[in-house]
């Protein structure tokens, strides 16, 4: 069967019985999906600027100084970079996870679990092979965050619990798991509070000269590429979208779902956990609590504020990294809160899912 | 002992206000992941509320309007709109979360800083003659209202549920939408209806955290509490005396692993924080493909 598509026949109706309860048909796009996005956008940023003036600021001040604050000076623009790194890499693995009709929130959790992998591996790494140290962390951050990915997917399919119940439910399994770890087995003896200890020299990720940002960003604009023609180009991304328009149609078509179920929230897994990785090894240099705090969640913004396209993530996952930047400025010069971004946030989300993404 | 019960009586109260907001969202057909952010601006509503009025009745009202009002942004989204449930909850979380730390600093005049608002926690009214009895009088009819309103709560919404054609008419449209609509119902309206209740219930559970027993307000204080009541509700299988007893054991599960740190306990505290999660995925891993969940839970309403 070289070309699923062309050997799909029409079934009759009445051959497909009701779908199983979970196994319905999830998500479905509308068309002309930019604009739907972008009118989002602008609607929560007016929402926005009526709030500022609402508590007497000038909302066009605000967002200038929160414009100078995101990429006022280089400086700026690689903090930035660093914020949208982790937000694009486990956003483009949820949205490849939505395209399939799963729902998998877990990347708050699988990121966490990643950055213990990532840190569990660079202290105990032999001193002997500085070289791997890098490689050997960042591929025991992925590891982790499929295995946590898996303890969920095996719960969903096994037991036939809802994936967004087993997924969210394990990710604060896995928030409080950084704190028990932090405590025994890789925890900073009297530090005071929740910390590992300092990474050895050996991980420290390599710098974009100039703008001070970790090449973490570099690996993953490739990774959000390539899962974009994993997406697009190859049967494995094409079973995922037939998949997610409808599930009867891609058992009709002989894909095993369990197995798409699998591959897909083992390889989300695995780009959540590399990006708790890439956060500890290029920005904290350490394991802290709660270093990943809301970053999961945010993850499922930029995913659907990127259409679910891997490549659209990356303009998405920028929009929020220079939002977040920008606000810290913002409330110093304006004395306008930086919080002001997370309403934005929160709202173009509200925003983007009336308008974009709709359940059959 | 009593110590221990006390404590968990007083963590679970919150706990029950959201898991029975959470119970009629549910049983309505719409998964109720945005109790954390109905609680948390139900919290904040209530602490402006009382120290801008200067009375904790006001503060307890804007309690209920400041829950619905998220969600009501739920109910236009997830059910008028049909856009996932789940996702819309989690969004609710992130918009509450943002809109109340705005404000309160906002309310402080701008700038990093918060608001610093300390009120007087809400007094015990001890019930005459009952709060007499040996142990078990200041245990339980020493409480301060709010906590009888939760016993209460579970009372109203058993019966409501059981026994009125409003709460029959909820129950079916969490099981069989087309149904409803086929005897002459509108299932969005009850839906929506259904959601923006839950908000204004589990608003009363974050004032109760806010005004009754901490007397101010702080960032994201709710710190998971709504989750852990959408976790006990599962546990409860959306039965609300069930549910009740879920937020009991969770509070207590609190309260002994406080005492194991106050004892300088420190192994696997974090550990037993795990526990209500935990039991939660145990709990729908066993119930598998049994009926219990509503069976139009998170299904979106057909357009007709």
């Amino acid at each position: 069967m070289s070309n699923p598509a062309s050997s799909l026949p029409a079934p009759a109706s009445e051959q497909i019985r009701k779908p199983p309860r979970y196994n319905s048909f999830r998500l479905q796009l509308r068309d002309n999906l930019a604009w739907r996005i972008l009118a989002a956008v602008v609607l929560s940023m007016l929402c926005a600027a009526a709030l500022i003036a609402l508590s007497g600021h000038n909302p066009l001040t605000a967002f200038a100084a929160m414009a100078v604050g995101a990429v006022g000076s280089p400086h700026q623009i690689g903090a930035a970079l660093n914020r949208t790194t982790p937000y694009l890499l486990a956003g483009s693995g949820v949205a490849m996870c939505f395209r399939a009709g799963i729902i998998n929130i877990g990347a708050e959790g699988q990121i966490a679990v990643g950055g213990i992998g990532a840190t569990a591996v660079a202290l105990i790494w032999p001193s002997a092979l500085p070289e791997l140290a890098i490689a050997a962390s960042l591929l025991a951050a992925a590891a982790t965050g499929a295995v946590w990915a898996g303890i969920a997917t095996a719960i969903h399919l096994g037991r036939r619990v809802h994936e967004v119940l087993a997924t969210l439910l394990l990710n604060f399994i896995a928030l409080l798991l950084v704190k028990q770890m932090l405590v025994r087995p890789l925890g900073q003896f009297g530090a005071g509070f929740l910390q590992s200890p300092q990474l050895p020299a050996a991980t420290r990720l390599w710098r974009i000269p100039e703008v001070d940002a970790h090449f973490g960003i570099v690996i993953t604009v490739i990774i959000a590429a390539g899962l974009s023609f994993v997406l697009w180009r190859t049967r494995f991304g094409f079973a995922l979208r037939v998949a997610g328009n409808s599930r009867p149609a891609a058992a009709y078509a002989g894909f095993s779902l369990p197995r798409l179920t699998w591959s897909v929230m083992l390889l989300a897994g695995a780009v959540a956990g590399l990006a708790g990785g890439i956060e500890v090894l290029g920005v904290h240099r350490r394991l802290i609590e709660g270093f990943s705090l809301g970053f999961g969640f945010k993850a499922v913004t930029v995913a659907l504020l990127g259409a679910l396209e891997p490549m659209a993530v990356i303009p998405a996952s920028l929009f929020v990294g220079l939002l977040e930047a920008g606000s810290l400025s913002m409330q110093r010069q304006i004395g306008v809160p930086s919080a002001l971004v997370v309403v934005i946030e929160g709202l173009t989300m509200l925003f983007v899912l009336a308008a974009t993404v709709r359940r059959v | 002992m009593t110590d221990l019960l006390a404590a968990a009586i007083r963590i679970a109260t919150p706990l029950v206000f959201a898991a029975l907001g959470g119970i009629l969202s549910e049983r309505a057909g719409v998964f109720a992941v945005g109790l954390e952010g109905m609680m948390l601006t139900g919290a904040f509503a209530a602490v402006v509320g009382a120290w801008w009025s200067g009375s904790d009745l006001v503060g307890i009202l804007l309690a209920l309007l400041g829950g619905a009002a998220i969600a009501l942004t739920v109910a236009v989204v997830a059910v008028r709109f049909r856009a996932d449930n789940m996702v819309t909850g989690l969004t609710a979380n992130i918009l509450a979360f943002g809109l109340t730390s705005y404000l309160l600093r906002e309310l402080a005049g701008g700038g990093g800083r918060p608001i610093a608002i300390h009120l007087t926690p809400l007094a015990a009214w001890p019930i005459p003659g009952l709060s007499d009895l040996p142990v078990l009088g200041p245990l339980l009819f020493a409480q301060p209202p709010l906590t009888y309103l939760a016993v209460l709560g579970c009372l109203a919404l058993a019966l409501f549920l059981n026994r009125t054609q409003a709460g029959l008419t909820l129950r079916a449209t969490g099981e069989n939408p087309e149904a409803v609509f086929a005897a002459g119902g509108n299932p969005m309206r009850v839906r929506m209806l259904a959601v923006i209740a839950c908000g204004a219930v589990a608003g009363l559970g974050g004032a109760v955290l806010s005004l009754q027993q901490v007397g101010t307000f702080t960032d994201g204080m709710m710190g998971g509490r709504g989750y852990l009541a959408l976790a006990s509700l599962i546990v409860g299988r959306w039965n609300p005396w069930a549910a009740a007893a879920a937020c009991l054991v969770f509070g207590a599960a609190e309260a002994f692993e406080l005492r194991l740190q106050s004892f300088g306990v420190p192994v696997g505290s974090y550990i037993v924080q795990m526990a209500p999660y935990v039991i939660a995925l145990v709990v729908l891993a066993g119930l598998g493909r049994s009926t219990k969940l509503p069976a139009a839970i998170g299904q979106p309403l057909q357009s007709d």
